[in-house]
């Protein structure tokens, strides 16, 4: 069976209690935390490998560590829960099911960096969750580990909870520091990274849902048991929001390393109703697909997925039956990555429009013959143009689906397309339009 | 300190700090931007300025508005990587563009046209139907917004906020559907409304003052300075045909940087309507037009000099010579050798109703040229509002005195306008008709700032230079009117060149000592550091 552990104790209905949740071991890693110098803990992070889970995995204790020591300003935590990658859904589990874990890693992080004050940036649409998590800081407050004095450590700390209201973009960074100050959401141009200017312009460090409930086990049972799992620069566990075209759908946790296919059919029991597998998602929307094939032969870490051209993501694995039209598929993705564009940088407003419109013709039946090539000629353009990486995420899938599933768009476009109405004069509309 | 760096293979010397796009546009590398601007900093949305950067891990694009230099710092702004990128983004800013420059104001001037004739210059690869959003939306007293030519630089929005301090305008809307607009129910009333539409590298933001009066490649521009109030901003006059048809700030850092508030630039209509453009003079009710000559003969009459004969001693009547604050430094210096030929009294006015300080530029004394009276150690006295010193004045016309009264174009007042009404005649030398040219026995077409050629003094004592925008239009120069009063009354040849009385004035004034008045250039010359009792 597969290594939990921030998973768990998902098992337990009432493990969102405290009370439970101090039976079932928690808040046991606060004992060694605070007997550890602050530094330490950062080294310890660092030694464990822990990567962030939101998406970009990014190390997370070398992110704590450039947030600067000497600076005469608060320091904040941002708790990102915003958690609004298509076929994302783990950071839900954690607060509904394990709050506490949550917190406990809130500690951590606050005690490592300093920090006195959290804000979890919560997705608007999570009422339940939402009702968790507030629930279990009062409880937390109660019992005095949060508040002026942190399980009697002489250590402060506040844990505000803030919801977002429905914005993609808020789950970026520093988007979702935009929100969280009352302004609109849109990402800001980097640097200054949030670690050194963030809320407030205040240092900042932004951690995952997941990533900081990784922390209790790793302070726990130390880093090297945490790096001694998964697969070189991969090590530990993660959560795999698990959808699509497959018998039991749901959030798995597994160690890096395993093979991708072998671990979706173990835990979900493979493609629904028996049908055969077309392709695979591997890391939430914006990650670059991956056919039948190379998902049966690829291996689940960082390192093989950027290999196979594509990303571990936010973990969001999506799997695509021999029935799913891939051009369909792009039309909506793409009218999500249009909707969702804040529309600071034209590569992004105008491109991921550009590119929905451009399918919505072909999956309607008016492609152009040069249509795909229209798309990805226009791609390389909105990579790594922008302010932030919405429109990477929109730009990455389109040329994936549009390279490895070329027949399903060929078959689209009509061979003799009809001719176009002309104007009297023999003027094309829609050259026309265009004068 | 400075860094070194590389730009197309030149090597540059840079102040460290320095943004790599101010370090290139200050030795001649153009790099194209939107959203950036000097005098608002950068944003970083528009990616217009990507430039390429080579580095040990290879190339990559950047953008120039965010980045500061360093040392060793290696940048292409013509490789294809950055001609390509650019080129995509004046694609995706003209895909749901309405394209309808030849309605357009800022066609001519439009930014968005002007790199697509340098980077883009390819036919649009859309097909579909451009988004409709909202055209032609009155936004304000001053401002009409077209959201389908915007290209959401956010310039205008960082202003009015970064600025101006007066955020009326944002963003709403989000991705394509983003559209620029006021705050529910709001209008921009901002002071400073109008340099939006200057900083508009598009045709979104049009003033309503100028939308649809000339094709911009029509306009002649004069850089001038404006004179409405104590400030004296440095403008640009553009006029077609004789008419002066928008004025605008042009860049002194010393000044008013880039900016000019709505007043300032809206004050020039007067300078098209409103003018005197022969002399004449009033007989039993009924004008005469004369000849500038017969004007002379007439105001050797009036005066009481044999009209004309030689012309010898004082006058057979008091005379007060008073000249607007807005005058230039000439016609003052002018207007007191005219007095002292005369052996009358000379004093300088303020007389437009006071404006508001503020933080930005407006002065509450709207009158260009005080500060200048002051230096050349003139009588300023105070005509405003309930007019203080008019009681000096009267005093010094006593009974049946004449009243010569000069450069009170527009805005003359109250006060000045009753005591030409009450001396026993009153000359003035006036560019508009107004309440002192009506209560004048004989008036001479003077000129307004636009036709001047002079020097005012603002009041952080910078000189700057009056260029004439208009010539032979209306009037004759007031400097000249004023120099032919002082030659006819003193049998001297007037002088011609504007040279002679500026070295005059540098020789009279201790203040102006060592300024150079013959050179003085487009963005003026600090003078006077001591304050003048």
């Amino acid at each position: 069976m597969a290594t939990r552990i921030i998973s768990a104790r998902f098992d337990d209905p009432e493990n969102w209690r405290l009370e439970r949740y101090r039976a079932n071991g928690g808040y046991a890693s606060l004992e060694k935390l605070f007997s550890m110098e602050p530094d330490a803990v950062i080294e310890e992070v660092k030694r464990s490998g822990l990567r962030g889970r939101g998406g970009a995995g990014f190390p997370t204790g070398m992110k704590w560590s450039f947030v600067p020591k000497n600076v005469d300003k608060p320091r904040y935590l941002c708790v990102n829960a915003d958690e609004g990658e298509p076929g994302t859904f783990k950071d839900r589990q954690i607060l509904e099911k394990d709050p506490h874990m949550l917190l406990e890693g809130i500690i951590i992080c606050g005690y490592a960096v300093g920090i006195e004050t959290a804000y979890v940036y919560v997705r608007g649409e999570y009422d339940f969750p939402i009702s968790r998590l507030e629930h279990a800081i009062s409880e937390a407050y109660d019992a005095g580990l949060l508040g002026d004095n942190v399980a009697g450590s002489g250590r402060r700390l506040d844990v505000y909870v803030h919801r977002g209201a429905g914005a993609y973009i808020c789950g970026e960074e520093t988007g979702l520091i935009e929100s969280l100050e009352g302004k609109k959401g849109q990402p800001r141009v980097k640097p200054p990274f949030p670690a050194v200017e963030g809320v407030f312009g205040c240092p900042t460090v932004v951690n995952n849902v997941e990533t900081l409930s990784a922390l209790p086990w790793i302070i726990g049972h130390g880093a090297d048991a945490y790096a001694a799992l998964g697969t070189g620069k991969s090590t530990g566990t993660m959560l795999f929001s698990i959808s699509g075209m497959v018998e039991r759908p749901g959030v798995y946790e597994t160690e890096f390393g395993v093979n991708l296919w072998e671990f979706i059919e173990s835990s979900t029991g493979g493609v629904k109703d028996g049908k055969a597998l077309k392709a695979v998602i591997p890391g939430g929307s914006s990650s670059p697909i991956l056919t039948a094939e190379e998902a049966r032969n690829v291996s689940l870490d960082y390192e093989s997925l950027q290999a196979a051209g594509t990303m571990v993501g936010s973990g969001a694995i999506m799997v695509l039956d021999e029935d799913t039209s891939v051009p369909e598929l792009l039309r909506v993705l793409l009218r999500f990555y249009a909707h969702e564009s804040c529309g600071q940088c034209p590569p992004c407003r105008e491109g991921t429009y550009w590119l929905y419109e451009i399918a919505t013709r072909i999956c309607e039946g008016r492609g152009r013959p040069d249509d795909i090539d229209l798309m990805l000629s226009v791609c390389p353009h909105m990579r790594g143009r922008t302010v932030c990486v919405l429109a990477d995420a929109a730009a990455m899938p389109t040329e994936s689906y549009l390279r490895k599933f070329r027949h399903e768009f060929e078959a689209l476009i009509p061979k003799d397309p009809p001719p176009r109405r002309l104007l009297p004069g023999g003027v094309n509309p829609d050259e026309a339009r265009a004068l | 300190m400075s860094v070194t760096i590389t730009v197309d293979g030149r090597e540059i010397q840079a102040p460290e700090g320095a943004r790599l796009i101010d370090v290139c546009r200050e030795h001649g590398i153009d790099i194209p931007h939107f959203c950036y601007h000097p005098g608002l900093g950068p944003d970083g949305n528009c990616r217009m300025c990507q430039v390429e950067f080579v580095t040990d891990r290879g190339r990559r694009l950047g953008i120039s508005c965010r980045t500061i230099v360093t040392d060793g710092m290696v940048v292409e702004t013509q490789s294809e990587a950055a001609k390509a990128a650019r080129a995509s983004v004046e694609e995706f800013l003209l895909l749901n563009h309405p394209l309808d420059c030849p309605i357009c104001d800022k066609a001519g001037e439009c930014t968005l046209q002007n790199y697509y004739m340098e980077h883009d210059l390819q036919d649009s690869r859309q097909t579909f139907t451009r988004f409709r959003k909202r055209k032609a939306v009155d936004i304000g007293p001053t401002l009409v917004l077209d959201q389908e030519r915007c290209v959401l630089c956010d310039r205008c929005v960082r202003f009015l906020k970064d600025i101006a301090g007066t955020p009326q305008l944002y963003i709403a809307g989000r991705g394509h559907a983003a559209y620029i607009t006021t705050f529910p129910g709001q209008e921009v009333t901002s002071p400073y409304s109008l340099c939006t539409v200057d900083l508009c590298p598009v045709g979104a933001l049009t003033s309503k003052d100028f939308r649809f009066g000339s094709p911009t490649w029509f306009l002649k521009n004069t850089d001038t300075v404006c004179t409405t109030c104590a400030r004296g901003c440095s403008m640009q006059l553009q006029e077609r045909e004789g008419r002066v048809l928008r004025f605008r700030p042009r860049y002194n850092p010393e000044v008013n940087g880039y900016w000019a508030c709505d007043e300032g630039r809206l004050n020039y209509h007067f300078v098209n309507d409103e003018r005197i453009d022969v002399p004449h003079v009033r007989r039993g009710g009924a004008l005469i037009d004369l000849t500038l000559d017969e004007a002379l003969v007439e105001t050797r009459r009036i005066l009481g000099f044999e009209p004309l004969g030689a012309v010898d001693g004082d006058p057979a009547v008091r005379v007060a010579v008073l000249l607007s604050a807005n005058c230039t430094l000439e016609e003052m210096h002018l207007a007191r050798t005219l007095a002292a030929r005369l052996g009358g009294a000379v004093f300088v006015a303020r007389h437009r109703r006071d404006g508001v300080n503020d933080a930005l530029l407006r002065r509450a004394d709207r009158h260009a040229n005080a500060r200048g009276a002051e230096l050349l150690g003139l009588d300023v006295i105070d005509l405003r509002g309930p007019a203080p010193d008019a009681t000096r004045v009267r005093d010094a016309l006593g009974e049946g005195g004449v009243l010569v009264a000069v450069g009170f174009d527009d805005e003359p007042g109250e006060a000045v306008a009753d005591l030409a009404e009450r001396a026993s005649a009153t000359i003035a030398v006036s560019g508009c008709i107004n309440a002192v040219t009506e209560a004048a026995e004989l008036v001479v077409p003077g000129v307004t700032f636009a036709e001047k050629d002079g020097l005012i003094v603002n009041f952080e004592d910078h000189l700057q230079r009056l260029r004439p925008a208009l010539r032979g239009v209306h009037g004759v120069d007031t400097w000249r009117v004023l120099e032919a009063l002082r030659a006819s009354l003193s049998g001297q040849r007037p002088r011609e060149m504007v040279g002679a009385i500026r070295e005059e004035i540098a020789a009279g004034a201790p203040a102006l000592a060592g300024v150079d008045l013959l050179h003085v250039g487009p963005r003026g010359v600090r003078v006077a550091t001591q304050p003048v009792a």
